[in-house]
């Protein structure tokens, strides 16, 4: 037949088939032999393959698959059912071949089986017919598939009766397909939108060959006939009972011309629920039945039967309202359009359905097609309707009232679910409609029944009915035999019905057992799968040459470029993601240059290609994945490591795609991590690196100490920004709970490198050279340093961990850290506990450390009292260095401060600037808000005051110094009252000449105060005290003449005194007198003049044994002595801190300055000793060194040197 | 040899409360189950009885918490809607409308009866294709949050039993009813019963 030039049709483009074909038949192998489950899966994907795919392959593997309908499983058996109803859809001429095996099926022993076998039916019935109408060609098979399907129509109709409620269910649905398809569709069909190309008798020829329309068309009104039977059995299920009332409806309203029927149907039902039901189940069918007659009433042509509709629905307990809004309006003309239907439908049957028309009016029973008025009386008078007719007169409350009481003693022990559930009190008892509506109901019963005057009426009009039926044509007879269904339903219409399927079906089976179509075998399996099977199909292998290697990779790689490249047009037709897809698979699944090819590519343009990166990467991961355990990550570390670089080599790059890429990929490698560190060190992209970095430490915890360590690693790194922007996220870290043990451990370690002697290699990266035992720069000890000081500020327990550390390193490295720590220092505060306990414990060896911190703490800020406190519990208590005190001075006492200033003064000149500027306030910086526990005048007196054992004398100099270079400070009026309060003090302080003389040059002015100071010197016999006497002599001289007055007021032997230093004053003196009146002149003591004109020297003599005298009491300890002692007190920590030139640290070179003074000291000692021998000497510079008034820096340097030459020279002379 | 699983739907009129705890009874058992709403809208209680919360069936349950959640977290906390949403997203997405659902069903069960009206007229409404047939069971639930979670269990406990029992026959069809009947003596409920064809 047509199948082989099919066949060779599908055939000859062989080479587009082959996979298909093959594929095909590797399934159905497979399908042989697995389970079920995957079977069905497998025979599903051939269905697919070659009923949609490949039709022309249908044919080939038809076979092989039937075969399958003797499978154990049901599954398996409904699959090859379902295949049947494709494969006979797609192609017509397979019902030839397939539709035995279907018949086959439908007699399995399994219900699910024949239930899906039967839903087949229904489907290939509608098919069958329709491809048998439509070919015009007679062919013997068509017509014997035609029987056979036929034949199976009676089986499943015969399925009504089945045992089995589902089967009954699908048989019901069964027979309304087949209603539906066996009687003609007309214009005012409700026609379903999918069923529109479907089969109608209205579509079958009259002239068929084998397919009689007549025949048919009384089949179908057996089907429906049989339905209607089925409907009133009274053990029905409830699920049944459903099905058939959705049947009718769907008939009522795709046929309308059954619509009579069908509520007559429905009538019967409401009034006779079959008993069996449940309670729930009657409701359930009542809520069925109210559905479907909305249904059929929403339909135009129930106007008719409207009344009964309604009556019913109202029973049903519907709302009149809700009735009235699902009634369609009503249609003026009706009867044309049903004319139309007909002249719509064949020609013939014009003729006979107005035959038809005519005969029914003749017998005054108006038939449902040919009323022309409107459905106020019930169109088609059937039994029931006769039979109510006749019992509505008959209906007064008498009679009713007797039937009622009769039928009392019938009622049933228990109300019967359906009653009760029907049960509605009748609201408008004895009007007409009520009355009609009972004579409605019993004459439903009584027909029931098989009584009543309407049935006998029926039945002798169906009587002549039947016997013209033999001379009409069969339209007016089906017609007819339709309209009396309903009242034959108890069993009179049986017989006619009956009989005429009696008829028909020995007919069918006569013709059928010699032409039936065979069914496939189950032994063509065998037969199938074995080697015709496999030698049917094209096999590749069998006819290909094998390539060489080198020519498979070349193709291939050539193919994955193509891919490649052929990006754009990919993009254009929107299948990028399959192309990315492809290329990811292919290029993960093969080795080779594919993939640096790839990676370049994508490197090319990364930005616009970044999602075939992603799914390359995610690729190698899941490659690897799949290999554990045993699967190496180099394929993917390449990969990451690969596209990472290339991204960080890009020298621009502004988007986040690096970041993206690390924090997306599933791991990052050893080596994707140094990519991410080089990243990093790129000072213009060091903040995206480390946030990246950041992210992975916080997103991937399972590694994050790897990833912590980069970004610490990168804490000590050479670049700034790279260090700093490190440190600025490590301090966020370092608030975080699990990450702070880890970075502080680093920081520590890191700090205590600095015990090494020299920096180990590790400080140096390692790509730099150097050697081992390079010492100590600036910079590997800030590296280790880093990291360490800017945790300090946010954990101040770590500053004893410096302080530990400082103890055992060495000086350059004690000098680097007092560089560093100034800011950390600063940031903690003084009022740090920690910090205050590091003060406290100060451990040895950290004192400069600790000075240091002192001092960077009271820098700006003036200290606390826990801080004062502190520290003057380490100086008084463990380590007596009065340099502690200088950071804290104006937080102590003053007698403290007095009790201190001794030490004080002796160091290094800077420092003790440094001192006087905090205690005068005049410190450099501002907000020195502090006030001194000390006035400046307080300060200088107390200077004056020193103990001259406890102190040289040249340091108290140096300091007096210090205070009249501070002439802000020092005003006239402060000296005055300096000048005043020394000069009350009782002995003398030693210098106070040396401060009168100097206050003196500053401020002239106070020449007139200064003369009241010398009188009252005088009173206070200022000769005991020769140093005191040496200067109030050369003030005298520099004042005069204002100094003659008090000069006159001296006694004789002072005044002789005088001449001898100043031989020179004697003559202006003598002049002066001379000028005085002579009144004047008598007060002027002889004694006076005497001295003042004598040109010898009276007694010089006597005077300075005096002097001597006096002098060994006072300077008696040895200033010799005292000095050596003091440095000892300092040396200590000297060593520590030796040269440091660009922070000059006071306290530090304060030591050394100290010896250079002692030494100096000692210099002018032993410079002194040498002219001891002859004191006349040692008295000309004084003479020599009288300077103008005008200059006045150098008088003072010279008057101070002479003071303490002078001074020097007294002192040694007493030693000696 | 069973068959294929039978394919389960359970509807209520708003996906949240009912049919979702069913939903999630039924998926523990391993039944190939899911869940609708028939109403035009979903409707949560509000803050008075005529004030409901009322989405549409795109509004995602996660959607609707986090909505309650800024309106009135206490009073929604404390009613218990909230604690309905949680589960309800562990479930799935959004509800979904049953008449929206083209796919197919063996069995629907329906928590009231005008839900189950409106799934029967929604089935019967439908144009006809493979007259497959799906079996639509009303077993009343009241809406409430106790009887929701109190008896629903309890309920539902029996109600799959008696679809477990649906399940592993092989003939679901030709025994529903009288496993139905069963139950419904057992648990004193009417049930509605109806099948409808795809």
């Amino acid at each position: 037949m047509d199948f082989s030039s099919q066949e060779g049709d599908s055939e000859a483009p062989a080479v587009i088939d082959m996979t298909t074909s093959e594929k095909v038949v590797e399934l159905l192998n497979q399908a042989a032999l697995i389970p079920t489950d995957e079977k069905l899966n497998v025979l599903k994907q051939v269905q697919e393959l070659i009923i949609n795919k490949d039709p022309s392959l249908l044919d080939n593997f038809l076979d092989e698959i039937i075969a399958f309908q003797t499978d154990k499983s049901i599954e398996v058996k409904k699959f090859v059912i379902g295949f049947i109803e494709e494969a006979c859809k797609r192609d017509n001429e397979l019902l030839l071949r397939l539709i035995a095996n279907l018949n086959m099926l439908l007699k399995d022993e399994s219900v699910n089986v024949v239930k899906k076998a039967i839903l087949t039916l229904t489907q290939l019935y509608k098919v069958t017919l329709q491809w048998l109408v439509r070919s015009k060609a007679v062919s013997e098979m068509q017509e014997a598939c035609w029987d056979l399907v036929t034949q199976m129509k009676g089986d499943v109709l015969a399925l009504l009766d089945s045992e089995n409620d589902g089967v009954r269910t699908h048989a019901i649905k069964f027979t309304e397909s087949l209603i539906i398809t066996l009687s003609p569709r007309t214009a005012d069909s409700d026609v379903p939108k999918r069923q529109e190309g479907d089969i109608s008798l209205d579509k079958v020829p009259t002239d068929h060959s084998y397919i009689h329309y007549d025949e048919l068309c009384q089949e179908g009104k057996t089907a429906l006939e049989k339905l209607l039977k089925f409907m009133v059995h009274p053990a029905i299920s409830s699920i049944n009972l459903t099905t058939a009332l959705g049947s009718l409806a769907t008939i009522a309203r795709q046929r309308p011309m059954f619509m009579s029927e069908v509520v007559q149907a429905y009538e019967t039902l409401h009034a006779n629920l079959p008993p069996t039901l449940a309670k729930s189940q009657v409701s359930s069918v009542r809520k069925n039945l109210k559905l479907h007659l909305v249904a059929v009433l929403k339909h135009p042509c129930s106007l008719e039967f409207h009344g009964q509709i309604c009556t019913l629905l109202l029973d049903l307990g519907m709302p009149q309202s809700e009735i009235t809004r699902s009634t369609p309006a009503p249609r003026e003309q009706r009867k044309r359009p049903r004319q139309e239907q007909y002249t719509e439908g064949k020609k013939v049957k014009i003729e006979s359905s107005s035959t038809l028309i005519e005969d029914d009016e003749d017998k005054e029973e108006p038939a449902p097609l040919s009323v022309p008025k409107p459905a106020a009386v019930p169109v088609a008078q059937s039994a029931i309707d006769l039979t109510a007719e006749f019992l509505h007169p008959l209906l007064t409350p008498e009679n009713v009232a007797n039937l009622v009481l009769i039928s009392m003693v019938y009622l049933p022990d228990i109300m019967p679910a359906s009653f009760q559930a029907t049960y509605t009190p009748v609201e408008s008892a004895g009007t007409d409609a009520q009355i009609k509506h009972l004579a409605r109901l019993m004459a439903t019963q009584m027909t029931a029944a098989g009584i009543g005057p309407g049935l006998e009426q029926c039945k002798a009009r169906g009587e002549g009915a039947v016997k013209e039926e033999n001379d009409d044509d069969a339209a007016t007879k089906d017609l007819l035999i339709k309209r009396k269904v309903p009242a034959m339903m108890v069993g009179q219409a049986i017989s006619v019905v009956g009989g005429y399927a009696e008829k028909a079906s020995p007919e069918v089976p006569a013709a059928a057992v010699k032409r039936l179509p065979e069914p496939i075998l189950p032994s063509a399996q065998t037969k199938m799968t074995g080697a015709t099977g496999r030698k049917k199909v094209f096999r590749l292998p069998d006819i290909v040459q094998q390539l060489s290697d080198s020519q498979i990779e070349n193709l291939t790689s050539k193919a994955v470029k193509r891919i490649l490249h052929s990006e754009k047009p990919i993009a254009q037709s929107g299948m990028s993601h399959v192309r990315v897809k492809l290329l990811s698979r292919l290029v993960t699944q093969f080795d080779g240059m594919m993939k640096s090819d790839v990676l370049e590519f994508i490197l090319d343009d990364i930005r616009t290609r970044s999602d075939l990166a992603f799914s390359l990467l995610y690729q190698e991961y899941n490659t690897y994945l799949s290999q554990l355990p045993s699967g190496l990550l180099d394929s993917y570390d390449h990969c990451l490591y690969t596209l990472l670089s290339g991204l960080q080599e890009k020298p621009e790059q502004r988007d986040g795609l690096f970041t993206k890429l690390v924090l997306e990929a599933p791991i990052i490698t050893e080596s994707a991590l140094e990519v991410i560190r080089r990243y990093c060190e790129d000072e213009s992209r060091v903040y995206l690196g480390m946030t990246t970095l950041k992210e992975l430490i916080v997103k991937r915890p399972s590694r994050q100490f790897q990833y912590l360590h980069v970004l610490l690693d990168l804490s000590s790194h050479e670049k700034e920004k790279v260090r700093t922007t490190a440190l600025a996220f490590l301090k966020r870290m370092y608030e975080k709970d699990q990450l702070r043990d880890y970075i502080e451990k680093f920081a520590l370690n890191y700090l205590q490198l600095l015990v090494h002697p020299n920096p180990p290699s590790l400080l140096f990266g390692a790509d730099k050279d150097t050697e081992v035992a390079a010492p100590w720069t600036e910079e590997t000890v800030r590296q280790c340093l880093f990291l360490y000081l800017s945790l300090l500020p946010l954990n101040h327990r770590l500053v004893h961990e410096l302080a530990s550390v400082y103890t055992e390193a060495i000086a350059d490295i004690k000098r680097s850290v007092l560089r560093a720590i100034e800011q950390p220092i600063r940031g903690m505060g003084m009022n740090s506990p920690e910090l205050l306990l590091l003060v406290e414990n100060c451990p040895k060896g950290a004192e400069t450390l600790v000075t240091r911190c002192l001092h960077i703490l009271t820098d700006k800020v003036p200290p606390s009292p826990e801080l004062v406190e502190r520290v003057r519990d380490l100086y008084h208590k463990r380590v007596p260095d009065v340099r502690f005190l200088i950071p804290v001075i104006n937080g102590l006492e003053k007698n403290e401060v007095i009790q201190a200033l001794p030490k004080l003064i002796k160091l290094n000149p800077i420092v003790v600037k440094e001192v006087f500027n905090r205690l005068l306030g005049t410190q450099h910086s501002e907000g020195s808000s502090s006030v001194s526990p000390l006035t400046p005048g307080d300060l200088l007196i107390a200077l004056h005051n020193i103990d001259s054992t406890k102190c040289d004398m040249k340091s108290i100099i140096k300091a007096t110094n210090l205070c009249f270079g501070e002439k802000n400070v020092y005003t006239s009026e402060v000296l005055a009252v300096v000048m005043q309060q020394l000069m009350e003090q009782n002995p003398l302080p030693m210098l106070l000449m040396r401060t009168v003389i100097q206050s003196l040059t500053m401020y002239p002015r106070l020449g007139g105060f200064v003369m009241n100071i010398l009188s009252r010197l005088i009173v206070k016999q200022v000769w005991k005290y020769p140093k005191v006497w040496e200067g109030f002599v050369k003030c005298c001289q520099r004042t005069k003449p204002q100094s003659f007055s008090v000069l006159l007021q001296l006694p004789p032997a002072q005044l002789t005194s005088v001449f001898e230093r100043c031989p020179e004053m004697r003559a202006p003196l003598l002049q002066h007198v001379h000028s005085f009146t002579p009144h004047q002149q008598a007060h002027i003591p002889g004694s006076i003049m005497a001295v003042l004109e004598a040109n010898k020297k009276p007694e010089p003599k006597p005077a300075e044994p005096v002097v001597e005298t006096e002098m060994e009491a006072a300077p008696a300890p040895s200033v010799v002595e005292e000095t050596p002692k003091e440095p000892e007190t300092i040396v200590e920590p000297e060593p520590v801190t030796q040269k440091d030139e660009e922070e000059p640290m006071e306290q530090e070179e304060s030591e050394p300055a100290i010896q250079e003074e002692t030494l100096n000291i000692s210099q002018v000692e032993s410079e002194v000793e040498t002219p001891v021998p002859e004191p006349e000497p040692a008295e000309e510079p004084m003479e020599e060194s009288q300077p103008e008034p005008s200059e006045q820096p150098e008088p003072e340097k010279d008057t101070e040197a002479d003071v303490a030459t002078k001074e020097a020279e007294n002192t040694s002379e007493d030693v000696e | 040899m069973p068959s294929h699983p039978l394919r389960v739907a359970v509807v209520c009129s708003s996906n949240q409360n009912r049919s979702m705890e069913a939903h999630n009874i039924l998926s523990k058992r391993g039944f190939d189950v899911r869940s609708f709403g028939t109403g035009s809208h979903v409707k949560l209680p509000g803050p008075a009885p005529d004030k409901p919360n009322v989405y549409d069936f795109k509004t995602t349950y996660e959607q609707m918490y986090n909505d309650l959640v800024r309106k009135d977290k206490e009073l929604y906390t404390q009613n218990g809607i909230l604690h309905m949403l949680d589960r309800n997203k562990r479930i799935k997405s959004k509800p979904e409308r049953f008449q929206n659902c083209k796919d197919k069903f063996d069995l629907v069960i329906t928590c009231e009866e005008r839900v189950y009206d409106q799934v029967v007229e929604d089935l019967n409404s439908r144009e006809q294709e493979t007259l497959q047939p799906v079996h639509v069971i009303n077993v009343d639930i009241q809406d409430n949050h106790e009887e929701a979670t109190d008896h629903i269990c309890e309920l539902f406990e029996e109600a799959c039993a008696c679809t477990g029992g649906i399940q592993h026959t092989d003939d679901m069809e030709n025994e529903i009813d009288e496993l139905l009947q069963e139950f419904e003596d057992k648990s004193n409920r009417p049930f509605l019963h109806t099948v409808c064809f795809y």
